[in-house]
């Protein structure tokens, strides 16, 4: 997984760079425009952090140059820049995902994590969260060590919610995900799969927990 | 002093040229009448000294002197009972140059007045005797070599009624003409004055739609009298003075914040990357609550200049799904909850999706941070453009309802580390949507803010919960408590 972190303030980057390498990334920095350029031409970057404010160019333009070579590689921007107009500027452009400044650290890794994960950047690992942890390319779950038995659709559940742990994970999204869009399902069908995990997390002692929010889905993080 | 005052009783220049225009105008209804009186008597005299002079000619040339040197007057038969006593209008006397009575219709042959040393005909004499009151002159004549003096007098008691009656009678009879005039011309200057002064009401008007997003309107100079025309133009460029200095302002704002963005996330970032210790998390919260106040300062920076498009249509029932799941893990954090209860079916406003995400989430955040800790925030949307935010926290006293939505206000909310400016950019978003945001207290505790906006009219005539009617078969479980229904909370909707 080779990152470029296009940042032109260098005690961010080399902290980003740093943080970044810890979390299992291998990374390239770039401070200026023209570094970026020439590291984009000579090698082929899973991801790309971009910062728009650079001393040389925008960093819109950097986007635009990639996407304009049709290039589907993911690019995060991160930027001081929030104004609605310039998130839809950015979304339009191309970027896949937008980060304000200043970000939890864990945002960054997690929203990284999320754009390489699409289908043509499989990521073979598993996910963890307290004493839970679920191996994505098996699918299988595993409390202290301890693999579950769960069926293919309350698998299903879980790896969503464990993927965006810490975050709601709307009911719509799971409806969408694990029963696809043509499929009629019995409305309390999510309930009663949440219902099912939340018993198997509680017997086996898994030290994480499904929250309801009410109105808009479950969110799943450590008691 | 007195200028001053007049100053501060008259707020407009209308009120106070019609106020000093009464003043003139009763100040001349006194004055024009007794003028015209004035005026009218001494016409009158001036007419009663031609007629004596008339009768004293007419006296002398029929004045003759005798061969005995006694002085004769042959009168014309009607002329003479003019002069009788019992006509008694008019009297003569004829004195000679040793100031003697020779001749006099009185009845006691004397002098009607006095022999004076110089006497004219433009000095008019006056006397009484006895009833009469004789008022006249003395002409010096010359007849037959000798000098004569002859008085005419005509008496004031017998006058010519007709100009006794006109002088006496003026004011009361005519004069009071003059005061309907006035009134009239009053009138008719309120109208002129209102007329004239158009064009300035025009500019006031103007002047008013002059706001923080509005800073670039200019009062117009078009059919603006020279001497207002001078003020305007001085306003004018006051106008692009401040709207210069506004606008520095602003970017100041927004560019000392947005400074301050990279700091902080290095800040952030370096905490987030060292190991763990036990001030990490202290200094993760300082940053975020810095963070927080930077996004707002910006927020507000954004809000001062942005206009909604009329044109944009935005899903409320989206919008509050997305700031329950944006809030829902700060929420549980704080051993708080968030909940939604709202129906499924898109709630469609006019305004800006980001905008309005803004403002609810600013609302869901002072929520959270008021809330008692195990209590639920619930946010309730209804088919018609309303969100309520429901607390269970101290609720807001009566007196700072208002207060609340201004910027910088705090009160003793601070333990959230919120520096006010949240409610105050709800507020401001509200406004920008022609919405409206309003805070009262629940029964049981708690407050809730409301925040209305004008839904699009189609969407309007869907009925209140259709998603229930489509789905029937689920009303049954969706009571059960744990699922993430909106049908849970509805007792709130009728506490409320």
């Amino acid at each position: 997984m080779r990152l470029l972190v296009i940042e032109d303030n260098p005690e961010l980057g080399q902290l980003l760079a740093k943080g970044l390498i810890d979390a299992g990334f291998q990374v390239d920095s770039a401070a200026t425009a023209e570094d970026a350029r020439s590291a984009l031409m000579t090698t082929r970057y899973s991801s790309i952090v971009l910062d728009l404010g650079l001393p040389d160019d925008d960093g819109m333009s950097i986007l635009q140059e990639i996407r304009g070579k049709k290039d589907p590689v993911p690019v995060l921007i991160l930027t001081a820049r929030s104004a609605a107009s310039d998130r839809v500027k950015g979304l339009r452009s191309g970027a896949d995902d937008y980060l304000v400044k200043p970000f939890a650290f864990e945002e960054l890794v997690a929203r990284l994590e999320a754009i390489l994960r699409r289908p043509s950047n499989l990521v073979g690992s598993s996910l963890q969260l307290g004493n839970l942890v679920f191996d994505t390319a098996s699918r299988q779950a595993f409390i202290n060590d301890e693999p579950q038995y769960l069926s293919s659709r309350e698998s299903a559940v879980l790896e969503l919610l464990i993927r965006r742990r810490g975050h709601v994970v709307s009911k719509r999204l799971i409806e969408d995900e694990v029963f696809g869009l043509f499929n009629e399902i019995a409305s309390n069908a999510i309930e009663v799969y949440i219902h099912r995990l939340r018993k198997q997390l509680l017997e086996h002692g898994a030290t994480v927990q499904i929250h309801t929010i009410r109105g808009v889905g479950y969110l799943l993080a450590e008691v | 002093m007195q200028r001053f005052r007049a100053n501060l009783r008259f707020k407009s220049i209308l009120g106070r040229i019609i106020f000093l225009h009464v003043i003139a105008i009763g100040i001349i209804c006194i004055l024009m009448p007794l003028l015209l009186y004035w005026l009218l008597a001494r016409e009158t005299d001036s007419l009663h000294r031609v007629a004596m002079r008339d009768h004293a000619n007419m006296i002398a040339r029929n004045l003759k002197q005798g061969p005995g040197g006694g002085w004769t007057l042959e009168l014309p038969r009607q002329v003479r009972d003019l002069y009788s006593d019992t006509y008694g209008r008019y009297a003569y006397a004829i004195a000679d140059d040793a100031g003697r009575a020779v001749l006099s219709s009185l009845s006691d042959k004397g002098l009607i007045f006095p022999v004076l040393s110089n006497p004219s005909s433009a000095t008019v004499q006056q006397e009484t005797h006895g009833e009469a009151v004789l008022s006249g002159i003395s002409e010096s004549k010359e007849i037959d070599g000798k000098d004569i003096t002859i008085q005419v007098a005509e008496n004031l008691r017998h006058r010519d009624v007709i100009i006794d009656d006109i002088v006496a009678n003026f004011l009361q009879r005519v004069g009071w003409i003059t005061l309907p005039i006035l009134m009239t011309l009053l009138v008719i200057d309120i109208l002129i004055f209102r007329r004239a002064l158009r064009p300035l009401m025009r500019a006031s008007s103007e002047a008013q739609r002059i706001g923080p997003s509005q800073t670039d309107v200019r009062l117009p100079t078009d059919g603006l009298p020279s001497e207002v025309l001078i003020l305007v133009q001085a306003v004018n460029q006051a106008f692009d003075r401040l709207e210069q200095g506004f606008h520095a302002q602003r970017e100041f704002t927004a560019d000392a914040a947005h400074e301050l963005r990279t700091p902080l996330a290095i800040l952030r970032t370096r905490v987030d990357t060292f190991p763990e210790t036990s001030i990490s998390e202290a200094v993760r919260k300082d940053v975020e609550r810095m963070s927080r106040v930077v996004n707002q300062l910006l927020d507000l920076a954004e809000l001062d200049t942005s206009v909604i498009e009329p044109c944009e249509e935005t899903d409320l029932q989206s919008v509050c799904a997305d700031v329950v799941e944006f809030i829902a893990p700060l929420a549980l954090r704080k051993d708080k909850e968030i909940a939604l209860c709202s129906c499924e079916e898109p709630v469609r406003v006019r305004g800006n999706r980001e905008m309005l995400f803004r403002a609810l989430r600013n609302l869901a955040e002072n929520a959270i941070g008021h809330t008692a800790k195990g209590s639920t925030v619930e946010i309730v949307l209804d088919a018609d453009g309303t969100i309520s935010v429901l607390d269970r926290g101290p609720g807001i006293r009566e007196e700072d309802r208002d207060l609340i939505f201004q910027r910088f206000w705090r009160g003793d909310r601070r333990q959230f580390g919120s520096v006010g400016l949240g409610l105050s950019i709800v507020a401001r978003i509200a406004e920008a949507h022609a919405g409206t945001v309003a805070v009262e207290n629940r029964p049981g505790g708690g407050a809730h803010f409301s925040l209305r906006l004008k839904p699009v009219s189609s969407g309007r005539a869907s009925s209140k919960r259709p998603s229930y009617a489509a789905k029937p078969e689920s009303v049954q479980t969706e009571h059960q408590g744990t699922d993430p229904s909106p049908k849970g909370s509805d007792h709130h909707r009728a506490g409320r």
